[in-house]
């Protein structure tokens, strides 16, 4: 019969080759095309079961394939784990399945479990931990205890917490690598700040702190019936699962009930934050500012207003900057709305360097557009309908279906919340749109990052205003605590410098000193040539006499005034560079040398280069890293992180004025080229200075 | 006590032998639900019905990728794959024989610019010129086309999951709709290989060139990938990295990507698969009357050099800021040849799960390496290729450290015996990945395109598994001393200059 059809099917097609197109009703418009309704279906729920001591638990049958999937979901990760464990999850989340239980090692269950293709796995993510078990339908009965014996008696065994160590250690040597992932960490961090348990990150430190007695205590908080929700889905009979699970569990008492902790958002200070990254050939972008949660009624205005904005490649953000201008791959945007806690107004997007000014300008634009213009009537109906008619997907499989009743139930929503949905969505207008884009999206509050080469950029990235580096160097594991702090080993190598530059009394007794040298620089007018005469009165005056073939310039740093004398007249600095200035002046060498003893200055050891030390000094928020010759305390060279990028000072030569040592040849190099150089010719210490060095003219 | 471990897994093999045999998963069931038909044109096209929402998935699959590229034209096949989402001569224009005009234009002037422009001494007066009107040409041509017309018509009826790739092998498109969308679907997709329209392509260009940037240029995996199949391959263009070289991104014109459409976008070398709610007898028609439309044209020619047995031994080193990466490469024949099971049976006792041999000696035992695989198919699998170990060093350890260890892996299979058990886990695990694989409509529709496409014939998908559980240890010893040799090697590494930052 069917193949009758296909030879008649072939004789038409044939036929047809030789007639013309309007004969086989050909279609030359996709409106032409009819729609017929979509046939109803309801997607089989799975039946939900409460036990007495508070368990929930979901069983859905689905014999299409011999296969029985469940999990164990529980209350509590990372969320609720102290900052100065950051990333006991992840390590609680491997040892729990690789430590074994009391009575088989994980290496036994290894061997036993994937000779059978079956999985029993643990995870441990931002809000909560889980067992899952994936099984050929006829292992069920071998592998469901140990499955119920890992979830009730882990054994967490050192030789695994270890291992489990390792690998986060890898994954935070490895967290710098890639400019994409630096961008995701960093945004987080300045949407939420860096304290807040959805911004905190493992360090070395961290992870070193965690014990084995930490991950047996956090599984006696956590795992309790009444924080756990089951869901199981697969080949088997529901009702003789469903009397195998009570009678397993329903005599296992409550415990404490998990809780959610306080988001510790702190707002991101609108601005231009810079993160050097040399190694690409992009920059990347985001910008952030605090969004909202699920639980807001105008969250469905809102996602339509996220599918008009930065939705797929329909939206704006794809439109105008892909498709129109050619600028990036990827870009998107959007109010987030997590389950249950604060999410975050983010867009994002990766461009190259040489369209990083063009590319922010042009996402805030956007940005702005979306605030204070109406969308139209064609982006509405095209968002409403993508939604809409799309729709059928969220619940095509059992599977799906399962899982959302799982995800309701944890977050605490109606279980008919997704068939209620649409309807909310129908109902949005226009103006609903323009109420929650004036009302959620706030240009004015967006902290932008940008992570690149910014000695590619077109232009530099403070002529889109006052920049704030931040430094990404990893900490070392030895390092105090991430909120900073001095480290013993760090204490120790910079006393060793002190030592190498005359020693403390003859350091401390410096009040002054003023040095001749001559400069070369390369700028961008080209390479320029200056004799310079510095004067530091310390701990914060600086007067820099520089003659340049143009005249001479000073400048001047003191607590009083700020300013610069040129052939042209005085002028004030302004507040970024004076700030930089005097960051700079905190961590000049003999500066930090004189405060080796303050307690606001921080001596960190921040891994090693070769054979040399590298020592992280902090000066009340002006950092600097100094690079050094362990066995005789020799400063070899210093990097400082601004907005240009890394510059690098290699002091060359030292030389001996009186019974103190200073350098005397210094070569700079900046993000990796060439930047100048520069030879001390005269050193005076405790010179006299002039009543009116620091005063404005 | 091995002797009764031995009997207890072959104990275990045969329940799962037997409860495999009544399953509906076999390559019998599947049979019955599936239809194939090759039409007039020369077009294969797969049809499984899964009824249980009014959805559908499909995924057609061009047996063409980055290999069919030479020199002047890398990132053309990849480039096409950008262009089959800008429409047709019925979607995406204001007003076709307007557009069809100005987009001649703006060729003749970017062949003029481009003339101009490659001379040994070119007048750089004259070339900026001819660039200016070459952009004044495509922004008269813009004005007369609908931005993204064919992606808005997909979203609004509520398809999802609309994406395509180019790999070495082939060029893959999919996404999925409510199935009363069928015959809007059919329109839709044969109307991109109908007739495409290079539309806005210059502007795609720099999109592209910007995917090269964040996947190839700005990722130290990107860097060393590009530089290591560029040494494993000297004659086959595997050595090419899919996305193109820059002078090539910079270059290549609509022309050239027409010339590659009409050579390899061919009804017989395409393959289409369509899995989900739908009821063939209302189908078949539909698919009949659209994709029947595409022109029959010859079948473009098969790919003539084949990499020369590789005598040197080579490798690569990047010395970078970034973490170390290790990876080496050795030469194995296409994934038609005879060995190909054996070769996958050696990449699961390498690589899969914790029982896996470099997991248990780099990642357990020694610490050396956070994660560490043996794997096939590397670019491609169509033509003779790699098989590739890779290696993620831990702090404190370097390339050198996983290079000793992989090797001490490779001596062993190379002279002991796989045991017995180790060798019917990995078949028992190969068996149960193929049950898992066999849901999901837009998985199976690809997995069922791609197997059609590379095998010949979607059954081999399951012959695959009967063929792995047929290797024996001896395959296994055979194959390795054939393959890891020496001169049969290629390194690529990342070496780490001063500590992490």
């Amino acid at each position: 019969m069917r193949k009758t059809a296909a030879v008649l099917a072939t004789t038409l097609f044939i036929a047809g080759l030789f007639t013309s197109e309007s004969v086989l009703g050909q279609v030359t418009d996709h409106r032409e095309i009819k729609t017929p309704p979509l046939r109803s279906f309801s997607m089989p729920q799975p039946k939900r079961i409460q036990l007495d001591n508070g368990m929930v638990i979901f069983i859905q049958e689905d014999k299409e394939l011999p296969l029985i999937r469940g999990s164990a979901l529980i209350r509590g990760g990372g969320r609720d784990v102290p900052a100065a464990k950051a990333g006991l999850t992840g390590i609680y989340g491997q040892s729990w399945r690789t430590g074994g239980t009391k009575t088989r090692t994980g290496d036994e269950l290894d061997q036993f479990l994937e000779s059978r293709a079956a999985m029993v796995e643990t995870g441990g993510g931002t809000d909560s931990t889980s067992v899952s078990l994936n099984v050929l339908k006829g292992d069920f009965d071998t592998v469901f205890p140990i499955w119920l014996d890992l979830l009730r008696n882990p054994a967490f065994r050192q030789d695994k917490i270890d291992l489990a160590k390792t690998q986060a250690n890898t994954a935070i040597s490895r967290r710098n690598d890639e400019p994409g992932s630096i961008l995701n960490r960093e945004a987080n961090r300045l949407g939420y700040g860096p304290s807040s348990p959805y911004a905190r990150q493992a360090e070395y430190a961290t992870i070193a702190s965690v014990t084995q007695q930490d991950l047996l205590d956090f599984h006696k908080r956590t795992v309790h019936p009444n924080n756990i929700i089951l869901s199981f889905i697969g080949d088997f009979d529901a009702a003789q699962l469903e009397k195998r699970l009570r009678d397993t569990f329903s005599s296992w008492p409550r415990g404490p009930q998990v809780a959610k902790p306080d988001p510790g958002i702190t707002q991101p200070k609108p601005g231009v934050y810079f993160v050097t990254k040399d190694d690409v050939t992009q920059a990347n972008i985001a910008m952030v500012h605090g969004g909202t949660d699920r639980s807001n009624p105008d969250y469905p205005a809102l996602q339509i207003m996220n599918e008009i904005f930065g939705g797929g490649f329909s939206g704006r953000l794809m439109q105008r900057l892909r498709s129109e201008r050619g600028l990036t791959y990827g870009v998107g945007g959007g109010v987030g709305a997590p389950w249950d806690y604060p999410g975050l107004f983010r867009v994002q997007m990766a461009t190259k360097s040489e369209t990083a000014i063009e590319s922010v300008e042009a996402l805030k634009g956007e940005v702005a557009r979306l605030v204070n213009d109406p969308v139209t009537a064609a982006e509405l109906s095209l968002a409403k309908e993508s939604i809409l008619n799309a729709y059928v997907f969220t619940m095509d499989t059992r599977d799906k279906a399962l899982g959302q009743r799982v995800q309701l139930e944890f977050y605490g929503f109606p279980a008919d919340y997704f068939t209620k949905y649409p309807s909310l969505i129908q109902q949005v207008t226009a103006d609903d749109v323009q109420r929650v884009a004036k009302q959620y999206v706030h240009p004015d509050q967006l902290a932008v990052l940008v992570v690149g080469k910014q000695s590619s950029f077109e232009k530099p990235l403070s002529s889109l205003g006052t920049v704030t580096p931040i430094d990404i160097t990893i900490p070392a594991a030895d390092a105090a605590s991430t909120a900073g702090g001095s480290n013993p080993a760090g204490m120790a190598l910079v006393r060793k410098v002190q030592e190498f530059a005359g020693g403390k009394a003859a350091i401390d007794a410096v009040t002054a000193v003023r040095q001749t040298a001559s400069r070369n620089m390369v700028t961008p007018q080209g390479p320029m040539s200056a004799d310079t005469v510095t004067l530091v009165q310390y701990p914060d005056s600086l007067r820099q006499e520089m003659t340049l073939p143009m005249g001479k310039v000073t400048t001047v740093l003191a607590p009083g005034a700020s300013f610069v004398i040129t052939p042209m007249g005085t002028q004030d600095l302004p507040g970024s560079q004076r700030d930089q200035a005097a960051g700079e002046l905190k961590t000049e060498v003999v500066n930090v040398l004189k405060n080796v003893d303050n307690p606001k200055y921080t001596f960190t050891t921040a891994g090693t280069d070769g054979t040399a030390q590298i020592l992280a000094v902090g000066a009340e928020g002006s950092t600097v890293r100094w690079v050094v010759d362990p066995a005789t305390g020799r400063l070899l060279r210093t990097i400082r992180s601004g907005q240009a990028g890394e510059t690098v000072t290699e002091y060359t030569e030292w030389k001996k004025f009186g019974n103190l040592n200073f350098p005397t040849a210094a070569q700079m190099t900046r993000a990796g080229e060439k930047a100048g150089d520069m030879r001390v010719t005269n050193v005076e210490v405790n010179p006299t200075i002039d009543a009116n060095a620091f005063v404005k003219p | 006590m091995t002797a009764v471990r031995t009997r207890l897994s072959m104990l275990v093999a045969l329940t799962l032998f037997a409860a495999l045999g009544v399953t509906a998963q076999d390559l019998a069931s599947f049979e019955k639900r599936m239809q194939v038909r090759t039409l007039g044109n020369g077009l294969t096209v797969l049809m499984l019905e899964r009824r249980d929402a009014p959805v559908f998935s499909y995924a057609t699959v061009v047996n063409a990728g980055s290999a069919q590229e030479v020199p002047g034209i890398t990132g053309l096949a990849h480039m096409f794959e950008h262009m089959a989402f800008k429409g047709s001569d019925q979607i995406g224009s204001k007003d076709w024989a307007a557009e069809e005009r100005a987009l001649r234009k703006v060729e003749e002037q970017y062949r003029a610019y481009e003339s101009a422009r490659g001379m040994t001494r070119p007048d750089e007066a004259k070339v900026e010129q001819l660039r200016k009107a070459w952009q004044d040409s495509i922004a008269e041509a813009d004005k007369l086309m609908e931005n993204d017309e064919f992606s808005e018509i997909v979203d609004r009826a509520g398809g999802v999951g609309m994406n395509a790739f180019t790999s070495s092998d082939v060029t893959a498109y999919f996404f999925s709709m409510p199935s009363n969308r069928f015959e809007l679907w059919a329109y839709l997709e044969s109307e991109r290989f109908r007739k495409p329209v290079f539309r806005q392509f210059y502007k795609e260009r720099d999109v592209v060139f910007e995917e090269r940037r964040m996947r190839t240029e700005s990722s130290p995996f990107g860097r060393l990938f590009e530089q290591f199949v560029g040494a494993a391959f000297i004659a086959h263009p595997y050595g090419f990295a899919g996305v193109g070289w820059p002078s090539d991104l910079h270059a290549f014109s609509a022309s050239d990507a027409e010339e590659f459409a009409k050579k390899y976008y061919v009804p017989s070398n395409m393959v289409l698969s369509i899995v989900g709610d739908v009821n063939p007898t209302e189908a078949w028609p539909i698919v009949e009357k659209y994709f029947g439309r595409l022109p029959k044209a010859p079948a473009p020619p098969a790919l003539r050099t084949v990499e020369p047995p590789q005598i040197a031994e080579r490798s690569v080193t990047l010395r970078e800021t970034a973490q170390p990466i290790y990876m080496e490469g050795y030469h194995r024949p296409a994934a038609s040849h005879p060995d190909n099971a054996t070769y996958d049976v050696i990449s699961m006792l390498m690589s899969s799960g914790r029982t896996s041999r470099l997991y248990k000696t780099l990642v357990r035992d020694q610490k050396i390496a956070a994660g560490a695989a043996g794997f096939n198919g590397f670019p491609g699998e169509k033509y003779p290729n790699l098989f590739t170990f890779y290696a993620i060093t831990t702090p404190g350890h370097t390339p050198d450290d996983v290079q000793k260890s992989i090797r001490a892996e490779i001596e062993r299979i190379k002279t002991e015996d796989i045991p017995a058990e180790e060798l019917q886990s990995v078949k028992t695990r190969v068996k149960a990945g193929l049950i898992r694989q066999l849901t999901g409509n837009s998985n199976l529709a690809l997995q069922l395109a791609m197997t059609q496409t590379l095998a010949g014939d979607w059954r081999e998908l399951f012959r695959d598994v009967e063929r792995i559980d047929k290797v024996t240890a001896a395959d296994v010893k055979r194959v390795a001393n054939v393959t890891f040799t020496e001169s049969n090697r290629t390194v690529g590494k990342i070496e780490s200059k001063g500590a992490a930052k």
